[in-house]
């Protein structure tokens, strides 16, 4: 009886209580979802991080330009290839004004290296194979092998308070979280919104906002027309379409950056008829990346020549992609006798539709009959990552590893092995390998400009260019996004 | 005798739909497939260079008034099929349940209050999730989830008509059950059972739809009017008649099919009148 | 009463059969379409992290014995623990249920506010303007698609008007544009079952005999066919709930109303089984039961209908 007076007293609360009173203290965002976790490390998605990357300080950060800085850690040595120290400001305190210690550091990075403990982010930090308090406001990190992208992975650890944690246990911590950032959380009202207060002990300094509510709304068109009527203020995740439309209203701004996702066609090189790699090619030259970019994309995209963007570390820029050239193209299928064969190509409701449909025209130009299948996301994922015969001939990816590292990209989609590869060539692992196993930074992009000429020359991926996130705010909101889509309300403020 | 009138006039409209579907081919002034990426979202009546585009194009370029076209077929096609099956397997199972009574009854109409008892699109977002999507996959989760409404009627049919004097005469005259079923009762249950038939043609339009718009309806780039729809909703200011005129053909013929079932139910139950 | 409460108890256990059949088919095609593991993952993870992390919440196990552990589970009415919001599911599902029965009431509202009047008025005012033009406002609400009336609602009422809030659920005025799109369908059917059932009772006998004494249609109709009439209205408005929670899933995905169905679609797209499962179950159980308190009322008062005639 008690808890459904509870029902029903909430769901008078909900409804009786003003909208939102916004301020110039108060900022208001409109998320495509929920948050899933509060736990930063029991997920892996975006709208869950753009909230929680607020209440949390992670050990190191990236600055506007894309570059790794302290932020826990001040500085950081590496003693050997597989051992690395950092040393840990001694000035932050979490929410509830325990004292931050490399304790909590240490734990947090054993918490989610705990197989038991099922964070499906382990495998962002599993290279790490030991990590202790190693002097008073140090701690020491050991590597499996040399890994270079260790860095870049520590920039979304987020440091947990061991304390608190223990005493709480997971559950409980995962509702009401404590961290050391800006933010405090205030409430979460689950698939509603979130509520979050400044945290005016914070070390970098108070936070410009008083408050700052997520609120969950899954539909785009209903999202645009929130921020019309002034009931939010930011919005991320625009179409190029919505961009072009909301530039010309006046009381609202588009704001876009290059990212380090790549909009890229994956090609089967193990089944089908693109196994030859002629045909492979041919659709290489098929392909009109330009009136993609300005037709599709409005010119929200940069081209890429090669499955990487350059605000990844490991861009070439001297391998120039298959020239647009559908006669050639035409050639060539016919010469590898596949002309009319059935290139089925498996997508899902995620990727746009569009950039299939037309590549879809584009390869029919060239003699080459595409066929879309589209299935859910999970069931995309299950055959994609399964076997060569399920994964369909051609699919469309929009990769990001969040670590600005091409061992992020390359590896996972084209070395034998991994589960999203369907190729294989020795010489591409042997190079991709090498370039993950030593921390000298000239010798890992003569590895990868090796492995690019291969990728470039097997085509087992197309890349299409590099996607560029679009927010739409109030036009006296200043902030600059980031390569990394990381979403920091603290260097968000009022201008004037 | 206005009311004649009236009722004319929608079946000379739905002829006309099914006209416009079945000859689409021949009327469709381009291949509704074909895309143009440089000709996106140009508004009705556009001319360029030598085509006309009577409604305008789509987010690909492709010309809507042929796109329109084919989606009628679709959307009848899809109508259609669904209504079909779901109609065969629940006549059949409402004149089983209805003739042998007892535990067969009881069974089948268990199974009917568990298939009813699950919300219609949960049971379809569940079964493409396992089957994929597309036509065929679409009409059977259609006609799965609808054959329930109409056993229903054609059990309280049958067990009515069942009872009647001439029915156990001919049973105790020895005509096998599949003749007395077949001969006898369904025909006297022809009537509701039409009835039931054209409410759910045009909710079956509108489910196509519906799913399209959750995306697992009629795969790209067919154009069932659904799919535009949703396809186009992105755009509903700047490119108005991505919605408008599917949604529109869309409403006019749920009306037509509406109406019709509205009139057939006055000519099978007089109470209605 | 006693062959009353035998025939309750029959028709509860029926009912609850049913939604345990309805359980076991939503389970097994759940599962038979692939587990969340893939889309917890980050998209470097390789094929033995993904296995690793399948093994550790338990997805590789027999189905068989999946459904028997979820069964042990249910008995104890422990719901579960989502495995994709580390979170207990009947708290998941309790918090948004009161937002789907605020848009159900809000919505059958709208229906039974507009349709019964109109419907009424259908049938008092037979052959007129007035009926042709509600007839024709019926039909538009059954022949919409709600995904479409929804958006123009928006624009119109939210962006254009600025009368009403675009999305969420702040306030008794964010309700109003989701009823109006959820109740048009049901709004609909009432009108058709109220004309049908007052032209039914307009032909009755005690209503020509207040005629005969000089009762206007309208005061006959207020004494007699109102109170006779409303019982086949009840039992369409208990089994329109049914329709209704179906209907929200969309409406509540266009309007970002967080009630079940909207929670529904989420977990069925992150194959959080145990929410989809825990959400099923509740709808069919509200179906089922409202079905069973219909049938139930009209067994007790069709009889004495049938004996006042």
């Amino acid at each position: 009886m008690r808890r459904s007076a509870g029902l029903i007293l909430a769901l008078s609360i909900a409804l009786s209580a003003p909208a939102h009173a916004q301020t110039k203290d108060s900022l208001v965002v409109d998320l495509p979802g929920d948050v899933a976790t509060m736990d930063p490390q029991i997920q892996w998605d975006t709208d869950s991080y753009s909230v929680y990357r607020n209440i949390f300080d992670n050990l190191l950060t990236r600055d506007t330009a894309g570059k790794i800085v302290p932020q826990v850690a001040t500085a950081w040595r590496y003693t050997n290839d597989t051992t690395i120290v950092f040393d840990i400001r001694s000035d932050i305190l979490f929410h509830d004004g325990s004292k931050l210690t490399p304790e909590d550091v240490v734990f947090s990075v054993k918490r989610i290296t705990t197989p038991e403990f099922k964070s499906p982010q382990l495998s962002q930090f599993d290279q790490i194979i030991a990590a202790e308090v190693s002097g008073p406001s140090q701690v020491t990190l050991h590597t499996k092998t040399p890994y270079p992208a260790l860095l870049a992975q520590l920039v979304k650890l987020s440091i947990i308070p061991k304390a608190y944690v223990e005493k709480v246990g997971d559950t409980a911590f995962n509702q009401q979280v404590i961290g050391s950032g800006p933010f405090k959380l205030k409430s979460w009202q689950r698939g509603v919104q979130t509520n979050l207060e400044a945290n005016d002990a914070y070390w970098r300094g108070k936070p410009t906002f008083k408050t700052v509510t997520f609120r969950a709304v899954p539909d785009g068109a209903t999202r645009l027309a929130d921020l019309r009527t002034g009931r939010a203020d930011l919005t991320r995740g625009l179409t190029p379409d919505d961009a072009v439309a909301m530039k010309s209203e006046r009381g609202l701004k588009v704001q876009s950056v290059a990212t380090e996702r790549v909009a890229y066609l994956f090609v089967n090189a193990l089944f089908g008829p693109t196994k030859d790699v002629r045909v492979r090619q041919a659709i290489a030259m098929a392909i009109d990346r330009d009136t993609l970019i300005n037709a599709l994309q409005q010119g929200y995209a940069k081209p890429v020549d090669i499955v990487l963007t350059p605000a990844n570390f490991g861009y070439v820029t001297d391998i120039k992609a298959w020239p647009f050239d559908p006669a050639r193209a035409r050639a060539l299928i016919k010469s590898a006798g596949a002309e009319g064969a059935t290139v089925p190509f498996l997508t899902s409701p995620v990727y746009d539709r569009r950039l299939n449909e037309a590549v879809q025209q584009m390869l029919d130009d060239v003699g080459l009959k595409m066929t879309i299948t589209v299935v859910d996301q999970p069931t995309y994922l299950k055959r994609r990552l399964g076997q060569p015969e399920e994964s369909g001939s051609m699919s469309q990816g929009r990769w990001s590893c969040a670590c600005q590292d091409a061992d992020g990209v390359i590896f996972p989609l084209f070395r034998s092995g991994s589960a999203w590869s369907k190729f294989t060539n020795a010489t591409f692992d042997a190079e991709v390998d090498a370039a993950r196993a030593t921390l000298d930074e000239t010798k890992r992009m003569a590895h990868y400009h090796k492995a690019f000429e291969i990728l470039h020359d097997e085509v087992p991926g197309i890349g299409l260019f590099q996607d560029e996130a679009i927010y739409l705010m109030k036009p006296n909101l200043q902030w600059q996004p980031t390569a990394n889509e990381a979403f920091f309300v603290y260097d968000m403020k009022w201008a004037n | 005798m206005k009311h004649n009138r009236g009722i004319t006039l929608v079946l000379i409209l739905l002829a006309a739909f099914i006209l416009a579907a079945l000859a689409a081919p021949a009327l469709a002034p381009f291949d509704p497939l074909r895309q143009s990426l440089l000709l996106r979202l140009k508004p009705p009546g556009s001319l360029v260079g030598t085509r006309q585009f009577l409604l305008g194009t789509d987010d690909l370029g492709r010309d809507l008034l042929s796109r329109v076209l084919y989606g009628a077929r679709i959307s009848l096609l899809v109508a259609t099929t669904a209504v079909a099956v779901s109609l065969v397997v629940g006549i059949t199972l409402g004149l089983i349940a209805g003739w042998f009574r007892g535990w067969t009854a009881t069974l089948i109409m268990r199974l009917v209050d568990t298939m009813l008892s699950i919300p219609a699109i949960l049971l379809a977002i569940l079964t493409v999730a396992v089957l994929g999507p597309g036509f065929l996959n679409l009409v059977i989760v259609l006609g799965l989830t609808r054959w329930p409404r109409y056993t229903r009627v054609a059990y309280g049919q049958t067990l009515q008509i069942a009872n009647l004097p001439y029915i156990r005469a001919a049973e105790m005259a020895g005509a096998s059950t599949t003749r007395i079923l077949w001969r006898h009762i369904l025909p006297n249950i022809a009537g509701p059972m039409m009835v039931v038939a054209t409410s759910e043609f045009g909710l079956m339009i509108l489910f196509e739809a519906g799913l399209s718009f959750l995306g697992l309806g009629i795969q790209p780039p067919n154009p069932s009017w659904g799919a535009i729809m949703a396809a186009g909703r992105q755009y509903v200011e700047r490119a108005w008649w991505l919605t408008v005129f599917p949604g529109a053909c869309l409403f006019t013929l749920v009306v037509c099919v509406n109406l019709t079932g509205d009139w057939l139910r006055d000519k099978v139950d007089p109470r209605s009148r | 009463m006693g062959q009353l409460s035998s025939h309750l108890a029959s028709r509860l256990g029926q009912a609850l059969l049913a939604s345990f059949g309805v359980l076991t088919i939503v389970f097994f095609i759940m599962r038979l379409s692939g587990d969340p593991t893939l889309l917890l993952v980050p998209e470097g993870a390789t094929v033995e992290q993904i296995n690793q992390l399948r093994h550790q919440l338990g997805f590789d196990r027999p189905l068989g014995l999946q459904f028997l552990s979820y069964l042990g589970d249910l008995a104890r009415f422990d719901l579960g623990q989502s495995l994709v919001q580390r979170a207990p599911v009947l708290g998941i599902v309790a918090e948004r249920i009161p937002y789907t029965v605020a848009l159900a009431a809000g919505a059958l509202v709208v229906a039974l506010g507009i349709g019964i009047p109109a419907g009424i008025a259908m049938a008092l005012w037979r052959g007129s303007l007035l009926e042709r033009a509600l007839s024709g406002f019926v039909l538009a609400g059954q022949s919409l698609p709600t995904f479409w009336s929804g958006i123009l609602l928006i624009l119109l009422f939210g962006v254009t008007l600025g009368w009403l809030p675009t999305s969420g659920a702040d306030s008794l005025s964010a309700l109003v544009m989701p009823s109006i799109a959820l109740g048009a369908v049901t709004m609909s059917s009432f009108a058709r079952m109220t004309r049908i059932a007052v032209l039914d009772e307009l032909q009755s006998s005690y209503v020509t005999a207040a005629r005969a004494r000089g009762q206007s249609r309208l005061q006959a109709v207020r004494r007699h066919v109102l109170r006779n009439a409303a019982i086949p209205v009840v039992t369409i408005a208990a089994l329109e709930v049914g329709n209704l929670l179906a209907g929200a899933v969309i409406v509540e995905s266009v309007f970002a109303w967080p009630g079940i169905g909207q929670l529904a679609i989420q977990s069925i797209q992150s194959r959080d089984f145990l929410v989809v499962q825990a959400v099923v179950l509740f709808v069919s159980l509200v179906y089922v039961l409202t079905n069973l308190a219909a049938d139930l009322a009209y067994a007790a008062i069709d009889p004495r209908i049938r004996a006042a005639r």
